[in-house]
């Protein structure tokens, strides 16, 4: 009888043996990261019925982020704003701004026939969560830390991941994220541009104790007078505002104590 | 494994509560379902069974071919955002309206909660002089609007037809009429307080002089009206005063329940029971009736008495305050009564001014009139009955009046307004007269019901939230009834209609302007806006503008009337009345009530009603024929037996319930049910009516009390719902109450009763998070940087209503299960109304200690007591349910919740077994998206059916995750309300400390919707709420303290106050320290 394998089918199954390591290996490799919210999410940037440029009105015009989503700050949905609010600038009888581009024919026809544009959603939580956006807003976090660097986006694209994880990393740790009430909006917002004199100024004026502001920069140390507070500042954090500076004493002082139940979310 | 609680061997001597007979006897039915958790969970049903073999690979092949249809991409989903801004419109909050719900009597004033044009659930309006707390009827209304089984497009002899041809119905009639200036045309509305509508229809007699108005509702008040009218005056109506009430004495008046009577709202009678001093200045309660009542739950004194007797009763109670016209009445008395009334006259009259007696809105006018001069000998008007000028209202004749009309002939169309359903509901005599005489009939109504099927022309009707309408309050206050969203089916409300007839309105959708033309103002708003300028002096906008801002026109209530009785008028009612006969074992009498969930019928259609257990029997989807104790187990009867009523040749077989509680041969049957081919709801997948039809039975349409019928057992058996052995927590004094005396002797005796006496420290096995962080306490809950949510359930106000339950199912997106999935015991209200029966007739020298089984007698029955305890999620803080989470779906929060997380809930239903309190429901089927009567064909369930009805989506709260299959779910103190006040109160504490939400600022559904205002809900760690002060009470005490689990929710023991010269006072609401 001859054989009917030939020899190198004797190698055959350590040979597959090996391979299928490989792939169980890279297949587990990629499965936490492809099959995640960082990668299946992030970069998602469809195109949208009206060609509105983020870069332009916010970026270059400066436009403030609530001329148009008006309610993110007492609503949980941060709204689309009406046709009415483009219709305003672009419309023809009223702002007249290149009411004749054809980019701006879909808000023209919508405001003739009442019928709304259906813009692509990008952000979107699932069903049984409840995100509100007034609750952060309100207390220090800014549409920059979960939308990223929108005023520079020519079209909206996901920025953050917005997984369950990415939330509860802030949640755990916001003074990494907290910012002053004012420049919640300000999406080119850098600690370091901050005026520390300013800074503690202003939670003096809002009646917090020189010495729980010490406190909060080194614990066991005590001041009395602005002056003393910024010299602790400068030799705990050197010469530049840092956000971890900003963020300790903002948490402290508003007392942040963000919430890690699973009603703040799922209800 | 399943933990068994080994609860404390059960002491024999003490008072005993218990839910059913069959609970106290230890029958096998009770005890095959006693400390099972899932009745039907553990072994697949037959049909079940069925079902998954031969539905297996089928089932199979469809999930693998779905597998594959599922896309990896991420759907495309779209946001739509309004073209033009609409006024206060914010995407993502509710905007609350003040509205009002008409009723027969007045209105219930509302405030309506509409999310982005949606109305979603209602509220009551706390503003309104008679607001505070709504019926569950009220509650439930919102379901109506969006019922997919609604009356939907106009129907001609019961095909479908346009509203064109609708409107040329209507013109033909007013040319017919216009011929004989309306001799031939009945226009019949039901009882309603609308000045407009009034207005509207005194404009259309004098148009047609010969018309003839009527007024006609299925359950109507016709002796009471009569006898106010003659006795009273025609204008003037009572209004009773419940704060200033101590001493109230009802014949068969459930005012508390299902016989709502002009008068201040529920709340100002539960707060004459609450008391914590023993100073007196409580209320007490006399009550007599032939059934339970809510209102016989809360009576201090209750008798068991025959309906037919009810006159004799008035007449004794005449008599002791010397009113002489009643003595032959009087005499039909049975024994025992005189007996049991004396000391309680006795004692209205050592409380003159300050006393009331209150009958039955059904009895006949010699009853009235005898309670009119009862109460003006007992100087109640005045004081606790106030005596009112009713406004200017139509003249519209009775009931009877119109079957005479009919009879005669001369009527040729009929028009039909009133909520009620004639050819159903209307007796044999007039319905039958309706048909033969061919009467055109033309309809308004909701459902698609026989009048609506029968008539010639059948319009569908708008829903109140859906149309302009006006209605005075039960003390005249005057309220604008707003429309909340457009009609959803063009509907025509009854004041369109009358503009129809008056020829000022189309009726159908509304027809677009021409282009660039403003559009039309509403006729029937104008029509209000008129009757409002007539009622408030003049047409003010700011006063319009505050009228619906506010709900109500300040200071419009009826002005007090002058009137007096007229004693002459009261001798001529009483002596026209016949001499009653007490009922006997061969000649029952059959008394005839509406009912908790359907009414007079008119709620068929609404699936939260028909599923909240009745509150006396806990009977869901059916009506039956309620059989006191002593005549049931003469009889030899089991529940579900079916028994025929007759009288004369009418008559009726239904199913017998057993109630204890009811009086001997005297049988209570519900009205409403039974109505045929009414959707899914009404009736059932064959188009079979739920329940039994009850309405024949009477031979006209005041009668609800008929005597002399026969009762007879059939062999047959119906499966009823009864849900009164379902989730039981079993003895271990659950329940606790006492007299004020012994609350006087003894304020701590609510911690004093059963194992609470002498629990050691916390011996919970279940370690954990518990009581106020301090420094010993480390673990504790923080008090100082978070909220802590508490609730206190006051048992001394509970009236048992159920409008909780609605409210909750309303609030929480809780799903309708059906008749069947009762049956098997999964129900998935959150809140249970625990109904017990209370006796303490075996005291310790007739028990005896070996000796599990008692034997009551069927007098022991027919006089026990009963109370309400509704139970929800006790928010454990350590939550047996917690530690046996496999994947930590639920689990404490830091402000003292147990949460659930629905998304993480794999369904091991671990959680429910080793609930002690059986609070949570799981959620066996996809009972929001499959068809209720194919849920066991899961996917491949009718793909028309399947789905949630668009109309029902609508409803639901945008704030709760609606629940799908395999997911146990349970009260959360309305979470979602919580954090919605939490993050209210971040917008206004943004750069500051100040996180705590202002003091008792948020309600959660259930305590908004007590009409008694028995519930406290808040923040215990703010020292000024209402809930710290309820904790503060000595009655406070926690259900099942002795196992450890610290509930967050806790009870206040039941204070009542009898009088100590009763018969029998001795035994009621005796303490027992040793009670079960």
């Amino acid at each position: 009888m001859g054989n009917f394998f030939p020899r190198w089918t004797n190698w055959l199954p350590l040979k597959l043996a090996v391979a299928a390591g490989f792939i169980v290996f890279g297949v587990s490799l990629a499965v936490p990261y492809y099959f995640t919210p960082k990668y299946t999410r992030v970069g998602y940037e469809p195109t949208q019925p009206v060609p509105f440029s983020h870069k332009i009105h916010a970026g270059q015009l400066g436009l403030d982020c609530r001329y148009c989503h008006s309610f993110a700050e007492v609503s949980s949905h941060a709204n689309v704003p009406t046709n009415q609010t483009c219709y305003n600038c672009h419309g023809p009888g009223k702002g007249n701004i290149k009411s004749a581009s054809p980019k701006l024919e879909k808000v023209i026809k919508a405001a003739e026939t009442g019928k709304p544009i259906e813009w692509v959603k990008i952000h979107k939580a699932p069903d049984y969560v409840y995100f509100n956006h007034s609750a952060h807003l309100n207390r220090g976090i800014s549409c920059q830390n979960c939308h990223g660097q929108i005023n520079e986006m020519e079209v909206v694209k996901h920025a953050e991941p917005h997984s369950m994880g990415w939330c509860l990393e802030c949640h755990r740790n916001p003074e990494e994220k907290l910012r002053p009430l004012d420049q919640i909006t300000n999406l080119n917002y850098k600690p370091e541009q901050l005026n520390r004199a300013g800074f503690y100024e202003g939670l003096l004026k809002k009646g917090i104790k020189a010495d729980e502001i010490a406190d909060t920069i080194e614990s066991g140390k005590k001041a009395s007078q602005l002056d003393e507070i910024l010299a602790l500042a400068s030799g705990k954090y050197g010469e530049k505002v840092t956000q971890l500076e900003v963020g300790t004493q903002l948490k402290k002082h508003w007392q942040v104590q963000p919430p890690e139940n699973c009603t703040t979310c799922h209800r | 494994m399943k933990r068994n609680w080994i609860h404390p061997e059960e002491p024999q001597t003490g008072k005993r509560y218990w839910r059913s007979p069959a609970e106290l006897e230890r029958r096998s039915e009770f005890l095959s379902k006693h400390g099972v958790e899932f009745p039907s969970g553990d072994t697949l049903t037959e049909e079940e069974a069925g079902q998954s073999r031969r539905n297996f690979l089928q089932l199979m092949g469809a999930s693998v071919g779905m597998m594959g249809l599922a896309s990896c991409r991420r759907p495309l989903t779209h946001i739509l955002p309004y073209t033009n801004h609409v006024e206060w419109v914010i995407p993502g909050k509710p905007l609350l309206y003040a509205s009002a719900m008409p009723t027969a009597q007045g209105a219930v004033p509302l405030v309506v909660t509409t999310h982005e044009g949606r109305p979603t659930h209602v509220a009551p309006n706390p503003l309104h002089p008679l607001g505070g707390g709504l019926d569950a009827f009220a509650q439930a209304s919102v379901l109506d609007l969006y019922d997919p089984e609604r009356s939907q497009v106009p129907l001609a002899s019961g095909k479908t037809t346009t509203w064109a041809k609708v409107n040329e119905g209507l013109q033909a009639i007013l040319k017919d009429a216009k011929t004989d200036s309306g001799a031939s045309l009945v226009i019949v509305v039901g009882s309603s307080t609308s000045p407009t509508q009034h207005r509207l229809l005194s404009e259309f007699k004098a148009a047609y002089p010969q018309a003839k108005l009527f007024a006609y509702e299925a359950i109507g008040n016709e002796g009471q009206a009569t006898a106010h009218q003659e006795v009273l005056g025609a204008n003037t109506k009572t209004f009773v005063r419940w704060s200033k009430a101590l001493r109230i004495l009802s014949l068969d008046c459930d005012f508390l329940g299902l016989d709502p009577i002009d008068g201040e709202a529920v709340k100002h009678f539960t707060k004459q029971r609450a008391k914590d001093k023993s100073e007196g200045g409580m209320n007490r309660l006399y009550c007599l009736e032939n059934r339970y009542t809510l209102t016989g739950g809360m009576a201090d004194h209750r008798k068991p008495l025959a309906a037919s007797m009810i006159p004799a009763a008035a007449a004794i109670i005449a008599e002791f305050l010397d009113i002489k016209e009643a003595s032959a009445l009087a005499s039909a008395a049975p024994p025992g009564l005189k007996e049991w009334l004396a000391p309680a006259v006795r004692d209205l009259i050592d409380h003159k001014g300050s006393a009331v007696v209150i009958a039955g809105s059904r009895y006949g006018a010699e009853v009235h009139a005898l309670v009119a001069a009862i109460n003006n000998a007992l100087g109640a008007y005045g004081s606790t009955v106030e005596l009112l000028e009713k406004g200017s209202s139509a003249t519209l004749a009775s009931a009877s009046e119109l079957e005479a009309a009919l009879v005669s002939g001369a009527v040729k169309t009929l028009v039909s307004l009133t909520p009620s359903n004639l050819l159903f509901d209307a007796p044999l005599s007039l319905s039958g007269a309706i048909q033969s005489k061919g009467v055109k009939l033309v309809h308004l109504g909701h459902l698609p019901n026989e009048t609506a099927r029968a008539a010639a022309l059948h319009i569908p009707a708008a829903h109140y939230l859906e149309s302009w309408n006006d209605v005075r309050a039960g003390d005249g206050t005057y309220s604008v009834v707003q429309p909340m969203i457009q009609p959803l089916y063009d509907g025509a409300s009854v004041i369109e209609v009358i503009l129809a007839l008056l020829d000022k309105k189309k009726l159908g959708p509304a027809e677009k302007p021409a282009d660039g033309a403003a559009p039309s103002e509403d006729p029937v708003y104008q029509a209000v806006r008129d009757t409002f300028a007539s009622v408030a002096g003049s047409l003010d906008e700011a006063k319009w503008n505050l009228t619906l801002r506010d709900g109500f026109l300040k200071g419009s209530s009826y002005v007090k009337s002058t009137g007096v009785i007229n004693a002459a008028a009261v001798s001529s009612l009483v002596g026209k009345a016949k001499i009653p006969v007490a009922p006997k074992a061969e000649a029952v009498e059959i008394v005839l009530t509406p009912d908790s969930a359907v009414w007079d019928g008119r709620y068929i259609n609404n699936a939260w009603l028909q599923e909240s257990p009745d509150p006396i029997t806990k009977l869901a989807w059916d009506n039956a024929a309620w059989i006191g104790s002593v005549t049931f187990r003469s009889l030899g009867l089991k529940n579900g037996q079916m028994v025929k009523l007759s009288i004369g040749d009418r008559s009726l077989t239904l199913p017998a319930i057993e109630a204890p509680g009811h009086v001997q041969n005297s049988v209570t049957v519900t009205l409403g049910y039974g109505q045929q081919n009414l959707g899914f709801v009404g009736s059932d997948s064959n188009g079979i009516g739920r329940g039994f039809n009850a309405y024949p039975l009477r031979a006209h349409a005041s009668e609800f009390v008929i005597s002399g019928a026969k009762l007879e057992v059939l062999a047959d058996t119906y499966q009823l719902a009864i849900t009164q052995d379902q989730n039981t927590m079993e003895g271990r004094a659950l329940y606790r109450e006492a007299t004020l005396d012994t609350f006087a002797k003894k304020p701590d005796f609510a911690g004093k009763t059963g194992m609470d006496s002498h629990i050691p420290e916390n011996i919970s096995f279940y370690k954990g998070q518990i009581g106020r962080k301090t420094d010993e306490n480390p673990d504790g809950f923080d008090y100082e940087k978070k909220h802590q949510w508490g609730m206190v359930i006051d048992l001394s106000k509970c009236i048992g209503c159920t409008s909780c339950l609605v409210a909750c199912q309303s609030e929480n997106n809780i799903p309708v299960v059906g008749k069947d999935q009762v049956v098997k015991g999964r129900l998935m209200q959150w809140i249970r109304m625990d109904r017990y029966f209370a006796t303490n007739e075996w005291g310790e020298q007739k028990a005896k200690s070996d000796e599990v089984n008692i034997d009551p007698t069927g007098e022991q029955l027919e006089n026990a007591e009963m109370v309400m305890q509704p139970v929800a999620c006790q928010q454990c803080e350590s939550a047996p349910c917690e530690t046996v989470c496999p994947v930590n779906a639920t689990v404490h929060t830091d402000d003292g919740l147990n949460a659930m997380a629905y998304n993480r809930c794999i369904g091991t239903r671990y959680c429910a077994n080793n609930c002690p309190y059986t609070a949570r429901r799981f959620n066996w089927f996809d009972y929001n998206k499959r068809p209720l009567d194919e849920l066991y064909w899961g996917p491949l369930s009718n793909p028309d059916k399947t789905g949630m009805r668009e109309s029902l989506q609508l409803q639901k709260n945008p704030n709760v995750t609606v629940r799908m299959r395999g997911v146990i779910e349970k009260c959360t103190y309305c979470v979602q309300r919580l954090e919605e006040a939490k993050i209210r109160q971040k917008q206004v504490q943004r750069d500051s400390k100040n996180f705590r939400i202002p003091t008792d600022s948020v309600k959660v559904a259930c305590q908004e919707s007590c009409p008694a205002e028995a519930i406290s809900f808040g923040d215990l760690a703010d020292e000024k709420s209402s809930v710290n002060k309820a904790k503060a009470s000595p009655r406070n005490y926690e259900l099942l303290k002795y196992i450890g689990t610290r509930p967050r929710t806790s009870y206040l023991a039941r204070l009542r106050n009898p009088n100590k010269e009763m018969p029998g006072a001795e035994r009621i609401a005796a303490w027992s320290a040793h009670q079960i």
